[in-house]
Protein backbone atom coordinates (compact mmCIF):
# COMPACT_ATOMS: atom_id res chain seq x y z
CA UNK A 1 0.00 0.00 0.00
CA UNK A 2 1.70 3.04 -1.21
CA UNK A 3 -0.36 5.39 0.86
CA UNK A 4 1.17 4.49 4.19
CA UNK A 5 4.30 6.46 4.85
CA UNK A 6 6.68 7.22 7.66
CA UNK A 7 6.65 10.75 8.96
CA UNK A 8 8.35 12.49 11.82
CA UNK A 9 6.22 14.35 14.33
CA UNK A 10 7.09 17.70 15.80
CA UNK A 11 8.15 16.00 19.01
CA UNK A 12 10.63 13.85 17.14
CA UNK A 13 8.69 10.59 17.43
CA UNK A 14 8.64 8.65 14.21
CA UNK A 15 5.14 7.66 13.20
CA UNK A 16 3.52 5.83 10.37
CA UNK A 17 0.36 7.21 8.82
CA UNK A 18 -2.27 4.50 9.12
CA UNK A 19 -5.62 6.27 8.67
CA UNK A 20 -6.66 9.07 6.36
CA UNK A 21 -8.95 11.89 7.42
CA UNK A 22 -12.06 10.13 6.13
CA UNK A 23 -11.34 7.08 8.23
CA UNK A 24 -10.75 9.28 11.27
CA UNK A 25 -14.04 11.09 10.65
CA UNK A 26 -15.84 7.77 10.25
CA UNK A 27 -14.51 6.48 13.54
CA UNK A 28 -15.60 9.69 15.30
CA UNK A 29 -19.06 9.35 13.81
CA UNK A 30 -19.17 5.75 14.94
CA UNK A 31 -18.20 6.69 18.51
CA UNK A 32 -20.71 9.52 18.73
CA UNK A 33 -23.64 7.65 17.21
CA UNK A 34 -22.89 4.46 19.12
CA UNK A 35 -22.68 6.27 22.44
CA UNK A 36 -25.92 8.14 21.74
CA UNK A 37 -27.63 4.86 20.90
CA UNK A 38 -26.27 2.94 23.86
CA UNK A 39 -27.01 5.68 26.38
CA UNK A 40 -30.59 5.95 25.21
CA UNK A 41 -31.16 2.31 24.23
CA UNK A 42 -29.84 0.45 27.26
CA UNK A 43 -32.19 2.13 29.77
CA UNK A 44 -35.05 1.09 27.50
CA UNK A 45 -33.89 -2.52 27.50
CA UNK A 46 -33.39 -2.54 31.26
CA UNK A 47 -36.42 -0.41 32.07
CA UNK A 48 -36.96 -1.80 35.56
CA UNK A 49 -33.52 -0.77 36.83
CA UNK A 50 -33.48 2.22 39.13
CA UNK A 51 -30.41 3.50 37.29
CA UNK A 52 -32.30 3.44 33.98
CA UNK A 53 -35.18 5.39 35.45
CA UNK A 54 -32.82 7.90 37.01
CA UNK A 55 -30.91 8.35 33.77
CA UNK A 56 -34.03 8.78 31.66
CA UNK A 57 -35.22 11.36 34.13
CA UNK A 58 -31.89 13.18 33.74
CA UNK A 59 -32.38 13.20 29.97
CA UNK A 60 -35.78 14.78 30.42
CA UNK A 61 -38.13 11.86 30.07
CA UNK A 62 -38.93 9.01 27.76
CA UNK A 63 -40.04 11.13 24.82
CA UNK A 64 -36.71 12.96 24.70
CA UNK A 65 -34.85 9.68 24.93
CA UNK A 66 -36.72 8.29 21.96
CA UNK A 67 -35.86 11.37 19.91
CA UNK A 68 -32.17 11.19 20.82
CA UNK A 69 -32.13 7.48 19.98
CA UNK A 70 -33.50 8.22 16.54
CA UNK A 71 -31.01 11.03 15.93
CA UNK A 72 -28.23 8.61 16.89
CA UNK A 73 -29.68 6.02 14.52
CA UNK A 74 -29.83 8.40 11.58
CA UNK A 75 -26.28 9.49 12.35
CA UNK A 76 -25.11 5.89 12.23
CA UNK A 77 -26.98 5.29 8.98
CA UNK A 78 -25.31 8.42 7.58
CA UNK A 79 -21.98 6.98 8.65
CA UNK A 80 -22.68 3.71 6.83
CA UNK A 81 -23.62 5.60 3.69
CA UNK A 82 -20.50 7.77 4.06
CA UNK A 83 -18.33 4.66 4.36
CA UNK A 84 -19.81 2.99 1.30
CA UNK A 85 -19.46 6.17 -0.77
CA UNK A 86 -15.90 6.60 0.49
CA UNK A 87 -15.08 3.03 -0.53
CA UNK A 88 -16.67 3.30 -3.95
CA UNK A 89 -15.13 6.71 -4.59
CA UNK A 90 -11.63 5.62 -3.70
CA UNK A 91 -11.89 2.45 -5.76
CA UNK A 92 -13.82 3.64 -8.80
CA UNK A 93 -12.84 7.29 -9.10
CA UNK A 94 -9.42 7.46 -7.51
CA UNK A 95 -8.58 4.01 -8.90
CA UNK A 96 -7.07 2.95 -5.64
CA UNK A 97 -6.56 -0.79 -5.29
CA UNK A 98 -9.50 -2.66 -3.81
CA UNK A 99 -8.79 -2.88 -0.05
CA UNK A 100 -8.43 -6.64 -0.17
CA UNK A 101 -6.35 -6.58 3.01
CA UNK A 102 -9.62 -6.24 4.93
CA UNK A 103 -10.94 -9.53 3.53
CA UNK A 104 -10.64 -12.54 5.83
CA UNK A 105 -7.99 -15.01 4.71
CA UNK A 106 -6.67 -18.37 5.77
CA UNK A 107 -3.84 -16.53 7.46
CA UNK A 108 -6.33 -15.00 9.91
CA UNK A 109 -7.42 -18.43 11.11
CA UNK A 110 -3.82 -19.57 11.43
CA UNK A 111 -2.94 -16.33 13.21
CA UNK A 112 -5.92 -16.69 15.51
CA UNK A 113 -4.77 -20.12 16.65
CA UNK A 114 -1.18 -18.94 16.95
CA UNK A 115 -2.35 -16.08 19.14
CA UNK A 116 -4.37 -18.45 21.32
CA UNK A 117 -1.31 -20.68 21.65
CA UNK A 118 0.72 -17.63 22.63
CA UNK A 119 -1.86 -16.51 25.18
CA UNK A 120 -1.99 -19.90 26.90
CA UNK A 121 1.78 -20.11 26.83
CA UNK A 122 2.37 -22.82 24.23
CA UNK A 123 4.10 -20.44 21.90
CA UNK A 124 6.84 -17.95 22.63
CA UNK A 125 5.93 -15.31 20.07
CA UNK A 126 2.82 -13.58 18.94
CA UNK A 127 1.79 -14.16 15.35
CA UNK A 128 3.00 -11.59 12.83
CA UNK A 129 0.18 -9.58 11.31
CA UNK A 130 -0.04 -7.67 8.09
CA UNK A 131 -2.17 -4.51 7.84
CA UNK A 132 -5.10 -5.89 9.87
CA UNK A 133 -5.15 -8.54 12.57
CA UNK A 134 -8.07 -10.90 13.04
CA UNK A 135 -9.67 -8.72 15.72
CA UNK A 136 -9.62 -5.65 13.50
CA UNK A 137 -11.16 -7.60 10.64
CA UNK A 138 -13.74 -9.15 12.93
CA UNK A 139 -14.77 -5.75 14.27
CA UNK A 140 -15.02 -4.28 10.79
CA UNK A 141 -17.16 -7.13 9.48
CA UNK A 142 -19.24 -7.13 12.66
CA UNK A 143 -20.54 -3.74 11.64
CA UNK A 144 -21.14 -5.07 8.16
CA UNK A 145 -23.54 -7.76 9.43
CA UNK A 146 -24.63 -6.12 12.67
CA UNK A 147 -25.41 -2.76 11.09
CA UNK A 148 -28.06 -4.05 8.69
CA UNK A 149 -29.66 -6.08 11.50
CA UNK A 150 -29.85 -3.01 13.72
CA UNK A 151 -31.02 -0.67 10.98
CA UNK A 152 -33.69 -3.00 9.64
CA UNK A 153 -35.04 -4.07 13.02
CA UNK A 154 -34.88 -0.47 14.22
CA UNK A 155 -37.00 0.71 11.32
CA UNK A 156 -39.49 -2.10 11.96
CA UNK A 157 -39.80 -0.93 15.56
CA UNK A 158 -40.05 2.69 14.45
CA UNK A 159 -42.77 2.07 11.85
CA UNK A 160 -44.57 -1.09 13.00
CA UNK A 161 -47.82 -0.21 11.24
CA UNK A 162 -46.09 0.36 7.91
CA UNK A 163 -44.16 -2.91 8.09
CA UNK A 164 -47.05 -5.07 9.28
CA UNK A 165 -49.10 -3.88 6.32
CA UNK A 166 -46.63 -5.78 4.15
CA UNK A 167 -45.12 -8.38 6.45
CA UNK A 168 -46.57 -10.78 9.03
CA UNK A 169 -47.20 -9.49 12.55
CA UNK A 170 -44.51 -11.60 14.24
CA UNK A 171 -41.93 -9.41 12.54
CA UNK A 172 -42.35 -6.80 15.31
CA UNK A 173 -41.54 -8.97 18.37
CA UNK A 174 -38.78 -10.61 16.31
CA UNK A 175 -37.29 -7.23 15.45
CA UNK A 176 -37.40 -6.28 19.12
CA UNK A 177 -35.42 -9.29 20.33
CA UNK A 178 -32.95 -9.02 17.45
CA UNK A 179 -32.46 -5.28 18.00
CA UNK A 180 -31.88 -5.42 21.72
CA UNK A 181 -29.69 -8.53 21.83
CA UNK A 182 -27.55 -7.56 18.86
CA UNK A 183 -26.85 -4.32 20.70
CA UNK A 184 -25.69 -6.28 23.74
CA UNK A 185 -23.34 -8.33 21.58
CA UNK A 186 -21.81 -5.16 20.13
CA UNK A 187 -21.58 -3.64 23.60
CA UNK A 188 -19.74 -6.64 25.02
CA UNK A 189 -17.24 -6.79 22.19
CA UNK A 190 -16.49 -3.06 22.14
CA UNK A 191 -16.22 -2.59 25.87
CA UNK A 192 -14.31 -5.77 26.57
CA UNK A 193 -12.19 -6.86 23.59
CA UNK A 194 -11.83 -3.64 21.62
CA UNK A 195 -11.04 -1.48 24.65
CA UNK A 196 -8.64 -3.98 26.16
CA UNK A 197 -6.59 -4.84 23.11
CA UNK A 198 -6.65 -1.41 21.49
CA UNK A 199 -6.33 0.86 24.51
CA UNK A 200 -5.17 -1.10 27.53
CA UNK A 201 -2.63 -3.39 25.91
CA UNK A 202 1.12 -3.11 26.50
CA UNK A 203 2.62 -0.07 24.81
CA UNK A 204 -0.65 1.78 24.34
CA UNK A 205 -2.22 2.12 27.79
CA UNK A 206 -4.17 4.26 28.65
CA UNK A 207 -5.32 5.50 25.24
CA UNK A 208 -4.34 4.63 21.72
CA UNK A 209 -4.64 7.89 19.86
CA UNK A 210 -3.90 6.55 16.39
CA UNK A 211 -7.53 6.51 15.19
CA UNK A 212 -7.82 10.17 16.20
CA UNK A 213 -4.52 11.40 14.79
CA UNK A 214 -4.19 8.88 11.98
CA UNK A 215 -0.63 8.12 13.01
CA UNK A 216 0.88 5.16 14.84
CA UNK A 217 4.30 5.37 16.50
CA UNK A 218 6.84 3.29 14.57
CA UNK A 219 7.70 1.20 17.61
CA UNK A 220 4.07 0.22 18.07
CA UNK A 221 3.54 -0.38 14.38
CA UNK A 222 6.56 -2.66 14.27
CA UNK A 223 5.05 -4.66 17.07
CA UNK A 224 1.41 -4.76 15.96
CA UNK A 225 1.76 -5.06 12.21
CA UNK A 226 5.31 -6.37 11.63
CA UNK A 227 4.71 -7.76 8.13
CA UNK A 228 3.31 -4.50 6.86
CA UNK A 229 6.00 -2.54 8.64
CA UNK A 230 8.77 -4.49 6.95
CA UNK A 231 7.17 -4.02 3.57
CA UNK A 232 6.77 -0.31 4.22
CA UNK A 233 10.39 0.11 5.15
CA UNK A 234 11.47 -1.73 2.05
CA UNK A 235 9.16 0.41 -0.02
CA UNK A 236 10.36 3.59 1.61
CA UNK A 237 13.97 2.73 0.87
CA UNK A 238 13.15 1.92 -2.70
CA UNK A 239 11.33 5.20 -3.14
CA UNK A 240 14.15 7.17 -1.61
CA UNK A 241 16.48 5.38 -3.99
CA UNK A 242 14.33 6.32 -6.96
CA UNK A 243 13.88 9.78 -5.48
CA UNK A 244 10.36 9.79 -6.80
CA UNK A 245 8.54 9.97 -3.45
CA UNK A 246 5.29 10.40 -5.26
CA UNK A 247 2.97 7.62 -6.11
CA UNK A 248 -0.09 7.37 -8.28
CA UNK A 249 -2.19 7.96 -5.18
CA UNK A 250 -3.15 11.60 -5.66
CA UNK A 251 -5.81 12.08 -2.97
CA UNK A 252 -3.71 10.76 -0.22
CA UNK A 253 -0.57 12.56 -1.29
CA UNK A 254 -2.39 15.89 -1.08
CA UNK A 255 -3.55 15.17 2.43
CA UNK A 256 -0.10 14.09 3.40
CA UNK A 257 1.49 17.24 2.10
CA UNK A 258 -0.89 19.27 4.20
CA UNK A 259 0.16 17.33 7.22
CA UNK A 260 3.83 17.69 6.40
CA UNK A 261 3.52 21.43 6.12
CA UNK A 262 1.65 21.50 9.41
CA UNK A 263 4.50 19.81 11.17
CA UNK A 264 7.16 21.95 9.55
CA UNK A 265 5.36 25.05 10.82
CA UNK A 266 5.72 23.75 14.34
CA UNK B 1 -7.10 53.27 59.46
CA UNK B 2 -7.42 50.11 61.42
CA UNK B 3 -10.58 48.45 60.28
CA UNK B 4 -10.83 45.74 62.85
CA UNK B 5 -9.23 45.42 66.27
CA UNK B 6 -7.90 42.19 67.60
CA UNK B 7 -10.23 41.99 70.58
CA UNK B 8 -13.99 42.10 70.68
CA UNK B 9 -14.17 45.26 72.83
CA UNK B 10 -12.06 47.11 70.35
CA UNK B 11 -14.31 45.91 67.58
CA UNK B 12 -17.44 47.08 69.36
CA UNK B 13 -16.05 50.47 70.22
CA UNK B 14 -14.90 50.82 66.62
CA UNK B 15 -18.37 49.88 65.43
CA UNK B 16 -20.02 52.29 67.84
CA UNK B 17 -17.75 55.07 66.75
CA UNK B 18 -18.60 54.44 63.14
CA UNK B 19 -22.32 54.23 63.93
CA UNK B 20 -22.32 50.85 62.28
CA UNK B 21 -24.15 49.19 65.16
CA UNK B 22 -27.39 50.99 64.62
CA UNK B 23 -27.29 50.08 60.95
CA UNK B 24 -26.56 46.45 61.71
CA UNK B 25 -29.26 46.34 64.36
CA UNK B 26 -31.80 47.92 62.06
CA UNK B 27 -30.99 45.53 59.22
CA UNK B 28 -31.01 42.42 61.39
CA UNK B 29 -34.31 43.48 62.91
CA UNK B 30 -35.79 43.78 59.44
CA UNK B 31 -34.40 40.38 58.40
CA UNK B 32 -35.76 38.83 61.58
CA UNK B 33 -39.26 40.23 60.95
CA UNK B 34 -39.24 38.91 57.38
CA UNK B 35 -38.04 35.51 58.56
CA UNK B 36 -40.71 35.25 61.25
CA UNK B 37 -43.43 36.32 58.85
CA UNK B 38 -42.19 33.83 56.26
CA UNK B 39 -42.04 30.93 58.67
CA UNK B 40 -45.40 31.84 60.13
CA UNK B 41 -46.92 31.86 56.63
CA UNK B 42 -45.46 28.47 55.80
CA UNK B 43 -46.61 27.01 59.10
CA UNK B 44 -50.05 28.56 58.72
CA UNK B 45 -50.43 27.25 55.17
CA UNK B 46 -49.15 23.85 56.16
CA UNK B 47 -51.39 23.51 59.18
CA UNK B 48 -54.37 24.53 57.10
CA UNK B 49 -55.18 20.89 56.59
CA UNK B 50 -58.69 20.61 55.33
CA UNK B 51 -60.57 18.60 57.86
CA UNK B 52 -63.13 16.23 56.53
CA UNK B 53 -66.66 17.43 56.85
CA UNK B 54 -68.09 15.83 59.95
CA UNK B 55 -71.24 17.71 60.83
CA UNK B 56 -72.56 15.12 63.25
CA UNK B 57 -69.20 14.79 65.00
CA UNK B 58 -68.97 11.08 64.12
CA UNK B 59 -65.20 11.14 64.50
CA UNK B 60 -65.43 11.92 68.18
CA UNK B 61 -66.16 8.21 68.62
CA UNK B 62 -65.04 6.69 65.36
CA UNK B 63 -61.50 8.07 65.57
CA UNK B 64 -60.86 5.45 68.24
CA UNK B 65 -58.83 2.69 66.56
CA UNK B 66 -60.22 0.11 68.95
CA UNK B 67 -63.84 0.83 68.15
CA UNK B 68 -65.50 -2.29 66.77
CA UNK B 69 -68.87 -3.94 66.65
CA UNK B 70 -69.15 -7.58 67.66
CA UNK B 71 -70.97 -9.86 65.27
CA UNK B 72 -73.45 -12.39 66.54
CA UNK B 73 -71.67 -15.36 64.94
CA UNK B 74 -68.30 -14.27 66.36
CA UNK B 75 -65.67 -11.80 65.21
CA UNK B 76 -66.19 -8.11 64.88
CA UNK B 77 -66.49 -5.28 62.41
CA UNK B 78 -63.96 -2.50 62.86
CA UNK B 79 -65.67 0.87 63.09
CA UNK B 80 -62.55 2.99 63.11
CA UNK B 81 -62.28 5.82 60.60
CA UNK B 82 -58.86 7.36 60.00
CA UNK B 83 -59.54 11.09 60.17
CA UNK B 84 -56.33 12.04 58.35
CA UNK B 85 -57.07 9.62 55.56
CA UNK B 86 -60.62 10.86 55.24
CA UNK B 87 -59.39 14.47 55.22
CA UNK B 88 -57.14 13.73 52.23
CA UNK B 89 -59.70 11.77 50.29
CA UNK B 90 -61.79 12.86 47.35
CA UNK B 91 -64.96 12.89 49.44
CA UNK B 92 -63.64 14.97 52.32
CA UNK B 93 -66.34 17.61 51.88
CA UNK B 94 -69.17 15.12 51.78
CA UNK B 95 -70.62 14.55 55.19
CA UNK B 96 -70.57 11.04 56.69
CA UNK B 97 -74.35 10.91 56.67
CA UNK B 98 -74.48 11.26 52.89
CA UNK B 99 -73.33 7.67 52.56
CA UNK B 100 -74.07 6.30 55.98
CA UNK B 101 -77.64 7.67 56.18
CA UNK B 102 -78.88 9.95 58.92
CA UNK B 103 -79.49 6.87 61.06
CA UNK B 104 -76.12 5.14 60.62
CA UNK B 105 -76.47 3.07 63.76
CA UNK B 106 -79.60 1.35 62.55
CA UNK B 107 -78.05 0.22 59.25
CA UNK B 108 -78.11 -3.51 58.86
CA UNK B 109 -74.65 -5.04 58.92
CA UNK B 110 -72.40 -6.54 57.78
CA UNK B 111 -72.10 -4.52 54.61
CA UNK B 112 -71.06 -6.42 51.52
CA UNK B 113 -69.06 -5.58 48.41
CA UNK B 114 -72.31 -5.45 46.51
CA UNK B 115 -73.97 -3.06 48.97
CA UNK B 116 -70.87 -0.86 48.96
CA UNK B 117 -70.80 -0.68 45.17
CA UNK B 118 -74.49 0.08 45.16
CA UNK B 119 -73.86 2.92 47.59
CA UNK B 120 -71.19 4.42 45.34
CA UNK B 121 -73.56 3.96 42.46
CA UNK B 122 -76.20 6.11 44.10
CA UNK B 123 -74.13 9.09 42.98
CA UNK B 124 -71.79 7.58 40.34
CA UNK B 125 -74.68 6.09 38.41
CA UNK B 126 -73.03 5.90 35.01
CA UNK B 127 -69.93 4.09 36.27
CA UNK B 128 -72.06 1.79 38.42
CA UNK B 129 -74.20 0.81 35.46
CA UNK B 130 -71.10 0.06 33.38
CA UNK B 131 -69.61 -1.94 36.22
CA UNK B 132 -72.72 -4.09 36.60
CA UNK B 133 -72.31 -5.02 32.95
CA UNK B 134 -68.61 -5.79 33.28
CA UNK B 135 -67.03 -9.14 34.04
CA UNK B 136 -66.37 -7.91 37.56
CA UNK B 137 -69.94 -6.72 37.98
CA UNK B 138 -71.43 -9.96 36.67
CA UNK B 139 -69.51 -11.90 39.25
CA UNK B 140 -70.43 -9.37 41.92
CA UNK B 141 -74.08 -10.04 41.27
CA UNK B 142 -73.36 -13.73 41.80
CA UNK B 143 -71.90 -12.93 45.20
CA UNK B 144 -68.29 -13.66 44.29
CA UNK B 145 -66.10 -11.97 46.95
CA UNK B 146 -62.96 -11.92 44.77
CA UNK B 147 -64.13 -9.37 42.23
CA UNK B 148 -62.94 -5.83 41.94
CA UNK B 149 -65.49 -3.21 42.94
CA UNK B 150 -65.14 0.57 43.25
CA UNK B 151 -62.88 0.62 46.30
CA UNK B 152 -60.62 -2.22 45.11
CA UNK B 153 -59.32 -0.06 42.30
CA UNK B 154 -59.85 3.46 43.64
CA UNK B 155 -58.45 3.08 47.12
CA UNK B 156 -55.10 1.92 48.31
CA UNK B 157 -56.46 0.00 51.29
CA UNK B 158 -59.86 -0.86 49.85
CA UNK B 159 -61.49 1.67 52.10
CA UNK B 160 -64.12 4.06 50.77
CA UNK B 161 -62.68 6.65 53.16
CA UNK B 162 -59.34 6.86 51.35
CA UNK B 163 -60.39 7.24 47.75
CA UNK B 164 -58.14 9.67 45.90
CA UNK B 165 -59.16 11.39 42.71
CA UNK B 166 -57.90 9.81 39.51
CA UNK B 167 -55.83 12.79 38.37
CA UNK B 168 -53.74 12.95 41.51
CA UNK B 169 -50.29 11.33 41.26
CA UNK B 170 -50.81 9.13 44.30
CA UNK B 171 -54.19 7.80 43.21
CA UNK B 172 -54.33 4.08 42.60
CA UNK B 173 -56.24 4.82 39.41
CA UNK B 174 -53.77 7.49 38.22
CA UNK B 175 -52.63 6.37 34.79
CA UNK B 176 -49.12 5.50 35.88
CA UNK B 177 -50.42 3.36 38.76
CA UNK B 178 -53.20 1.51 36.98
CA UNK B 179 -51.14 -1.53 35.99
CA UNK B 180 -49.87 -1.99 39.54
CA UNK B 181 -53.43 -1.63 40.84
CA UNK B 182 -54.74 -4.31 38.48
CA UNK B 183 -51.76 -6.46 39.45
CA UNK B 184 -52.89 -6.53 43.07
CA UNK B 185 -55.31 -9.25 41.92
CA UNK B 186 -54.10 -10.10 38.41
CA UNK B 187 -50.53 -10.52 39.62
CA UNK B 188 -51.65 -13.04 42.21
CA UNK B 189 -50.84 -16.34 40.54
CA UNK B 190 -52.93 -18.50 42.81
CA UNK B 191 -56.01 -16.34 42.58
CA UNK B 192 -55.71 -16.12 38.80
CA UNK B 193 -55.12 -19.84 38.45
CA UNK B 194 -58.50 -20.42 40.07
CA UNK B 195 -60.01 -18.52 37.12
CA UNK B 196 -57.80 -20.30 34.54
CA UNK B 197 -55.87 -17.11 33.82
CA UNK B 198 -52.34 -18.38 33.41
CA UNK B 199 -50.70 -15.46 31.61
CA UNK B 200 -48.53 -13.31 33.79
CA UNK B 201 -50.29 -10.20 32.59
CA UNK B 202 -48.43 -7.67 34.71
CA UNK B 203 -44.93 -8.95 34.00
CA UNK B 204 -45.63 -9.28 30.32
CA UNK B 205 -47.08 -5.78 30.19
CA UNK B 206 -44.02 -4.34 31.91
CA UNK B 207 -41.79 -6.21 29.44
CA UNK B 208 -43.70 -4.86 26.49
CA UNK B 209 -43.34 -1.52 24.70
CA UNK B 210 -46.28 0.06 26.50
CA UNK B 211 -45.24 -1.00 29.98
CA UNK B 212 -41.63 0.09 29.52
CA UNK B 213 -42.67 3.46 28.15
CA UNK B 214 -45.03 3.87 31.08
CA UNK B 215 -42.40 2.82 33.58
CA UNK B 216 -39.85 5.24 32.14
CA UNK B 217 -42.31 8.02 31.42
CA UNK B 218 -42.04 9.88 34.70
CA UNK B 219 -45.20 10.88 36.50
CA UNK B 220 -46.43 13.80 34.41
CA UNK B 221 -49.59 13.03 32.51
CA UNK B 222 -48.07 14.50 29.34
CA UNK B 223 -45.49 11.68 29.38
CA UNK B 224 -48.06 8.99 30.07
CA UNK B 225 -49.95 8.90 26.80
CA UNK B 226 -49.16 5.19 26.53
CA UNK B 227 -51.58 2.32 26.74
CA UNK B 228 -52.14 0.72 30.10
CA UNK B 229 -54.50 -2.13 31.03
CA UNK B 230 -57.67 -0.08 30.86
CA UNK B 231 -56.89 1.47 27.47
CA UNK B 232 -57.24 -1.89 25.75
CA UNK B 233 -59.49 -3.85 28.11
CA UNK B 234 -61.81 -1.09 29.26
CA UNK B 235 -62.19 0.19 32.79
CA UNK B 236 -65.60 0.14 34.45
CA UNK B 237 -67.02 -1.84 31.56
CA UNK B 238 -64.17 -4.36 31.39
CA UNK B 239 -65.09 -7.62 29.72
CA UNK B 240 -63.55 -11.05 29.86
CA UNK B 241 -61.10 -11.54 26.98
CA UNK B 242 -63.07 -14.67 26.17
CA UNK B 243 -66.15 -12.57 25.60
CA UNK B 244 -67.19 -11.48 22.12
CA UNK B 245 -67.83 -7.98 23.43
CA UNK B 246 -64.31 -7.47 24.72
CA UNK B 247 -62.31 -4.85 22.81
CA UNK B 248 -59.50 -7.40 22.73
CA UNK B 249 -61.66 -10.53 22.48
CA UNK B 250 -61.15 -11.29 18.81
CA UNK B 251 -58.33 -10.37 16.46
CA UNK B 252 -60.73 -8.08 14.66
CA UNK B 253 -61.63 -6.26 17.86
CA UNK B 254 -58.01 -6.18 18.93
CA UNK B 255 -56.99 -4.59 15.63
CA UNK B 256 -59.68 -1.96 16.04
CA UNK B 257 -58.44 -1.29 19.57
CA UNK B 258 -54.83 -0.97 18.38
CA UNK B 259 -56.00 1.44 15.74
CA UNK B 260 -57.29 3.74 18.45
CA UNK B 261 -53.67 4.84 18.87
CA UNK B 262 -51.75 3.26 15.97
CA UNK B 263 -53.35 4.83 12.96
CA UNK B 264 -53.73 2.38 10.10
CA UNK B 265 -52.93 -0.70 12.17
CA UNK B 266 -54.45 -3.84 10.74
CA UNK B 267 -54.94 -7.39 11.92
CA UNK B 268 -51.36 -8.33 11.07
CA UNK B 269 -50.20 -5.53 13.35
CA UNK B 270 -52.48 -6.80 16.11
CA UNK B 271 -51.27 -10.36 15.65
CA UNK B 272 -47.77 -9.17 16.48
CA UNK B 273 -48.99 -8.53 19.99
CA UNK B 274 -48.37 -11.63 22.00
CA UNK B 275 -51.53 -11.43 24.09
CA UNK B 276 -49.56 -11.33 27.35
CA UNK B 277 -48.14 -14.74 26.51
CA UNK B 278 -44.52 -15.58 27.02
CA UNK B 279 -42.84 -15.98 23.63
CA UNK B 280 -42.71 -19.68 23.01
CA UNK B 281 -42.21 -22.08 20.17
CA UNK B 282 -45.97 -22.30 19.71
CA UNK B 283 -47.01 -18.62 20.00
CA UNK B 284 -44.47 -16.73 17.90
CA UNK B 285 -41.93 -19.34 16.81
CA UNK B 286 -39.75 -16.97 14.80
CA UNK B 287 -39.36 -14.43 17.59
CA UNK B 288 -38.80 -17.28 20.03
CA UNK B 289 -36.04 -18.94 18.03
CA UNK B 290 -34.45 -15.63 17.06
CA UNK B 291 -34.26 -14.69 20.72
CA UNK B 292 -32.82 -18.11 21.59
CA UNK B 293 -30.22 -17.67 18.85
CA UNK B 294 -29.23 -14.22 20.05
CA UNK B 295 -29.02 -15.26 23.68
CA UNK B 296 -26.71 -18.11 22.70
CA UNK B 297 -24.69 -15.61 20.66
CA UNK B 298 -24.47 -13.24 23.63
CA UNK B 299 -23.12 -16.08 25.74
CA UNK B 300 -20.68 -17.24 23.09
CA UNK B 301 -19.38 -13.73 22.41
CA UNK B 302 -19.35 -12.90 26.11
CA UNK B 303 -17.36 -15.99 27.05
CA UNK B 304 -14.93 -15.51 24.17
CA UNK B 305 -14.49 -11.82 24.95
CA UNK B 306 -13.92 -12.23 28.65
CA UNK B 307 -11.82 -15.35 28.18
CA UNK B 308 -9.65 -13.63 25.60
CA UNK B 309 -9.06 -10.57 27.75
CA UNK B 310 -8.43 -12.65 30.87
CA UNK B 311 -5.91 -14.86 29.06
CA UNK B 312 -4.19 -11.87 27.50
CA UNK B 313 -4.06 -9.97 30.79
CA UNK B 314 -2.46 -12.93 32.54
CA UNK B 315 0.00 -13.59 29.72
CA UNK B 316 1.03 -9.95 29.30
CA UNK B 317 1.44 -9.55 33.03
CA UNK B 318 3.48 -12.73 33.37
CA UNK B 319 5.82 -11.48 30.66
CA UNK B 320 5.98 -8.02 32.29
CA UNK B 321 5.03 -6.56 28.98
CA UNK B 322 3.29 -3.50 30.44
CA UNK B 323 6.62 -2.49 31.96
CA UNK B 324 8.46 -2.43 28.65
Amino acid sequence: MARTRIIVNGDGIESIVRFDKHQIAQHWLLIISEMMLLLTGLPQKFATWAASQWWINVLGGMENVRIVHRIGAYLMIALCVYHVIYLLYSILVLKRPFPKKMLPTRQDIVGFFQEMMYLVGWRKEEPKWDRFNWKEKFEYWSIAWGGPIMILSGFILMFPVFFTNMLPGWIVPTALVAHSWEAIIALIWIFVVHFFFVHFGPGVFPLNKSIFTGKVPVKLYKHEHPLEYERLIAQQKEEEGNDSGHTEDTLYREGEEEEDSLYSKK
Amino acid sequence: MKLWNNNIYGSISWALKRKVTTKILRTSFLVLIILILGIATVVALDSDKANALDESDCLSCHSDPMLAKPIVGGGSIPLYVDGDEQSASAHRYIDCTTCHTTEPHSVETPLTKASLAEKCGSCHQYQYKLHLDSVHGEQLALGNPDVATCVDCHSENRSPHSIIRVLEHNATAYKKNIAATCAVCHGDGELMASYDITEKVYESYMRDFHGKAMELGGTELSQLNKATCTNCHGAHNIKSVNSEDSPVGTLEHLAATCEGCHEGAGEEFASGFLGHKQTSASTVPVAYYVEKFFIIMVWVIGVIAIGLVALAAIRYASQHRWKE
